[in-house]
């Protein structure tokens, strides 16, 4: 007990690397995957297929080959990153491929007699998305994004290849010194912990957006 | 005077061909009931009239404002904000009801205008619980469109439809997708409306209503319009052989 309390002011110095890299790519990416998936729904043929493309890029290579590139390839083009904001970039651009295909389906799951309404209404595009079709999306999405978020904590611990002092790097420092595996059972909790939090948050936002439909 | 103009219509699915150069006219406070065959033509016709259809060629003129004109090689739509503001001046009715399920009865009511029309909110409310009062849901007021019939969302649906004041009210077979037992609700709101003397258009498979409430009923097969007339000359004295064929099935 002694050890691990010893060892927490380090954990909690991880924790706080990985809850940065969490939030950063939260904020960005659910916002960025919106707009792509807004792109990927419209009748701009061009624009469907350039998001398509991205999309396949994204999801069909690893994020570690993704910071890799971010990183290691991009200074040879002239844009030259730190560390974090490097695996920032990374993280928020997958994410928001795999955000935008989420959206994409709630979007495409509104059923056209909602839009039509809308149009003999006399809502523009804006009002049709912002008033009727989006507040819909969101109950149709929230499974699906709960389960992104909750792999976006764990994920997080792929900042190690760029030598960032994260919670998962901080305890297998610790172990390595120490000779002790005890770190790890305590980033485990860490870890377990986290997404407890945000199982409880997403039951509730679940309940509230579905409130209508009980 | 004419509320809807609508002249030489052609419309095609792919391939298909489903309107034929269809010609209707719809004066102010006129009924009209559109009745057919499935598949002739009716519903994609009223969908023509705000646009839900695009036409491949004809003109529309709805409340004395072109919709869209005919040219040489096919039809000129006004543009897209115009095409929004006389698309509005028709309430319309669904099969499917299409209320929207996040929001309550009053907010399905209230939603176009208090933020298209951009009217005075406390005003729109006062309006909206009125036409709740006249389709008889005044106790429906905050529920979700999920827990009321078919036949009261239908009645909340035109409610909606009448919250923007429009000219013209369509309804594309109001009742098609009701149990027997609730149509008799949906119905009686119509025929209030058509004593109102509100302008209808109404795609529909009730023959008792076409023939006691339409002023003018509109007989469609295979894309044309095959026969017009009052109710009376359209059922009692059908001159059409393809209406006689119809009403001899529907009829009998």
């Amino acid at each position: 007990m002694d050890y691990v309390l010893k060892i927490i002011p380090q954990m909690l110095d991880g924790c706080a690397v990985s809850a940065q890299v969490f939030l950063i790519t939260i904020v960005l990416s659910i916002p960025l995957g919106v707009l792509l998936s807004l792109g990927r729904v419209s009748s701009i043929k061009p624009l469907q297929k350039i998001i398509g493309f991205y999309v396949w890029i994204m999801r069909g290579s690893p994020l570690m080959l993704q910071i890799f590139f971010v990183y290691f390839v991009l200074p040879s083009v002239g844009i030259r990153l730190p560390d974090f904001e490097s695996a920032a970039v990374a993280f928020v651009l997958n994410y928001a491929a795999y955000f935008c295909e989420i959206f994409r389906a709630g979007i495409q799951a509104i059923p056209k007699g909602q839009y039509e309404a809308a149009h003999t209404l006399g809502m523009n595009y804006v009002q049709t998305m912002r008033r009727i079709v989006l507040p819909q999306v969101i109950r149709i999405i929230l499974p699906p994004i709960s389960n992104e978020t909750i792999t976006l904590v764990k994920d997080t611990s792929l900042v190690y290849v760029l030598a960032m002092n994260d919670l998962m790097r901080t305890a297998r420092n610790l172990v390595q010194r120490d000779f002790n595996i005890t770190p790890f059972i305590v980033a485990g909790c860490f870890y377990l912990f986290a997404t407890l939090i945000l199982t409880v948050i997403f039951e509730r936002l679940e309940k509230h957006f579905s409130k209508y439909d009980q | 005077m004419n509320k809807i103009k609508a002249q030489n219509i052609w419309k095609k699915f792919n391939k298909l061909e489903v309107l034929k150069g269809i010609d209707l006219e719809v004066n102010e406070g006129e009924v009209v009931a559109v009745i057919g065959p499935s598949g002739g033509g009716k519903s994609t016709l009223l969908r023509c009239l705000n646009k839900l259809e695009t036409i491949d060629k004809g003109s529309v003129i709805i409340d004395g404002e072109a919709l869209c004109t005919e040219t040489a090689t096919g039809t000129e739509y006004v543009n897209k904000n115009d095409v929004r503001r006389i698309a509005c001046k028709m309430g319309m009715v669904f099969q499917q009801f299409n209320l929207f399920p996040h929001m309550t009865v009053l907010e399905n009511l209230i939603e176009a205008p208090v933020n298209v029309q951009k009217r005075d909110k406390a005003t729109v409310i006062k309006e909206a619980e009125a036409l709740l009062a006249k389709v008889g849901l005044s106790d429906k007021r905050d529920e979700y469109p999920r827990k009321l019939s078919g036949g009261q969302q239908q009645r909340v649906a035109i409610a909606r439809a009448l919250a923007m004041k429009p000219a013209i009210m369509l309804f594309d077979e109001p009742t098609s997708s009701l149990d027997p037992e609730l149509t008799g609700e949906v119905l009686k709101t119509m025929r209030e409306l058509a004593e109102e003397k509100m302008t209808m258009v109404v795609v529909t498979h009730e023959m008792g209503f076409a023939k006691e409430v339409a002023t003018k009923v509109v007989f469609m097969a295979d894309g044309r319009v095959q026969a017009q007339g009052t109710p009376a000359e359209i059922f009692e004295n059908p001159t059409n052989d393809r209406l006689k064929a119809f009403l001899n099935v529907i009829l009998k």
